[in-house]
């Protein structure tokens, strides 16, 4: 495993489904144990199926159902007429109107708002993708895949829900499992997407929380272990980032720290930054702020010569970079010492 | 867009755009900007930024705008952001009722974290679809007029009423603070020691403000 971390981290070749397998294994879905991968993944896609029904259906669904469970208490004559409910079946905290808390119905609305946001920002995913937009029947089932994912995860995690953003961790995983060649694989990509994106967001998922914006493992701390990180190793660059121009890292780096550098570069620069961030044994949250570190050092010349302005349009908008270069740049702020 | 230090403006203004996920925020800037309309264009996660320079009254007014997300939850992150914000145009869909409905949040929103003299524009963009208006463009003068801002229909596809949408507002901030310049000067003139000599264009800056009057 510890071979196949460093193997990866220099980058996964793009052909014959590698990094669709590697980037699993680097996730922690499949075991380094080959034997248990069929047994392992039939019963995570089953689980997946059981989520699907459970929290993807409608509140009529439900109250169907639970009709008819209760239904087999009640005398065998009302069960026959089961579609049409009698007043008296439906109990008052599952009517459509009921403002109590543990109606389905609340729930539903409450949810509709989330569901709204995911759908939106699902057809703003990678427009410039052909996988993930357009009309074509096959972005249509990748984008209805994306949209289950996230609704999913928003039901199953109450505590952060939906946050914007998340769409876009989870469109590498999808791309690159549903083009797997091997044709199981990429007709399971999504249940095997959701428990790996599961697994990506369990090391950072705190970013998301607004509740914890200001703790240690929210996102503000991360952002300033960032500047810190930049301190240690350019303190010329931190000076004039940080007190001569006053460029808060804020604006730039939250959506670099958030996204995992997803919208900083092209589509397959970002799935090599991928490798390297999955490839770190102790989480992408440390490789990651050391290619940030990197981003800025390796534009140190025009961040020095820039203004407040000149400087923020910049980071915004990250230049076309060699991206073995920078990563490779990143690498040796590793374990450097700090003066 | 070089990356040359340039301080060929007289005024640097900072302007927020705000309102809900899916208004078309991040549209109006670049139309504003960089004169590019985007029909799929990304969510925007933390904040943007763009600048444009522009006349208003003859001054050089640097419009610096911040384009910030619409989901509740980058809220608390981009308070940071209202800091020194001059100007704010607040966004809604007239095609989503609920859009319009939320600018009293988005009202509140300011008021806690904004300067209390921020100048505010509310903006009903998407006027190019007719066909799916759900909010009249009475209701929101009506709202407008209530509150106290400027308003105007919008369509960043069509780009119109882009361009004066934000004259009106910094041409709204530059009166402002060219008569808050003026009653300076004059409380300087009359508590300062005469023979002291701060040489003030009284003249010029009461020429400003006595053209007054912003547009609708």
């Amino acid at each position: 495993m510890g071979e196949l971390r460093r193997i990866a981290s220099q980058g996964i070749p793009d052909g014959a489904g590698i990094r669709s397998t590697v980037w699993k294994l680097l996730l922690g879905y499949l075991a380094p144990d080959r034997s248990l991968w069929s047994s392992e993944l039939a019963k995570k896609r089953s689980q997946y199926k059981h989520f699907k029904e459970e929290l993807l259906m409608n509140p009529s669904e439900i109250a169907r159902r639970l009709e008819k469970t209760t239904g087999l208490n009640n005398d065998d004559g009302k069960s026959e007429s089961r579609c049409v409910l009698s007043r008296s079946d439906i109990t008052h905290g599952e009517h459509p109107l009921s403002l109590g808390k543990s109606s389905v119905w609340n729930q539903f609305f409450q949810d509709s708002e989330i569901i709204e946001q995911i759908d939106r920002d699902v057809k703003r995913t990678h427009p410039d993708l052909h996988f993930f937009s357009g009309d074509s029947s096959f972005a249509k089932s990748n984008q209805e895949a994306l949209r289950n994912i996230l609704t999913i995860f928003a039901k199953l995690n109450p505590g952060i829900r939906y946050v914007q953003g998340m769409n876009e961790i989870l469109a590498p995983l999808f791309y690159i499992f549903k083009n797997d060649p091997d044709e199981e694989m990429a007709a399971c990509a999504e249940a095997d997407t959701f428990f790996c994106f599961v697994e990506l967001l369990s090391g950072f998922r705190d970013h998301f929380c607004q509740q914890l914006d200001n703790s240690v493992v929210g996102i503000r701390s991360t952002i300033t272990r960032l500047s810190q990180l930049l301190k240690e190793h350019d303190e010329e660059l931190w000076r004039h980032l940080e007190i001569t121009t006053k460029v808060n890292p804020q604006f730039y780096a939250f959506r670099w720290i958030t996204l995992l550098l997803t919208q900083e570069f092209n589509f397959a620069d970002s799935l090599h930054i991928w490798d390297t961030l999955l490839s770190d044994p102790e989480g992408p949250q440390e490789t990651l702020l050391r290619v940030c570190c990197a981003m800025l050092i390796l534009i140190r010349r025009r961040l020095l010569a820039g203004d407040f302005t000149s400087i923020l349009k910049l980071l915004q908008n990250y230049p076309p970079t060699n991206i073995s270069h920078m990563l490779y740049v990143a690498n040796k702020l590793h374990g450097q010492a700090s003066h | 867009m070089g990356h040359r230090v340039d301080h060929e403006y007289d005024y640097l203004f900072k302007i927020v755009l705000i309102g809900d996920s899916g208004v078309g925020k991040s549209n109006i800037l670049s139309m504003f900007t960089r004169n590019e309309f985007c029909l799929e264009s990304k969510s925007t996660i933390g904040v943007e930024f763009a600048t444009r320079t522009l006349q208003v009254d003859g001054k050089t007014v640097k419009a610096q705008i911040w384009d910030t997300a619409g989901q509740e939850r980058y809220r608390a992150i981009t308070s940071a952001y209202y800091r020194g914000a001059v100007g704010a145009l607040l966004v809604y869909d007239i095609t989503k009722r609920q859009t319009f409905d939320n600018v009293q949040r988005w009202l509140r929103e300011l008021r806690d974290h904004a300067d209390s003299n921020i100048v505010i524009m509310m903006a009903g963009n998407k006027s190019d679809l007719k066909h799916l208006r759900a909010v009249q463009e009475e209701d929101g003068h009506a709202l407008a007029e209530k509150e106290g801002l400027s308003f105007l229909e919008t369509s960043a596809l069509e780009g119109t009423n882009i361009e004066k949408a934000f004259q009106t507002i910094l041409t709204e901030i530059y009166h402002i603070i060219s008569k808050k310049a003026l009653a300076a000067q004059e409380a300087a003139a009359t508590s300062t020691v005469p023979g002291q000599g701060t040489t003030i264009n009284v003249a010029d800056a009461s020429g400003n403000t006595s053209k007054g009057c912003c547009s609708t």
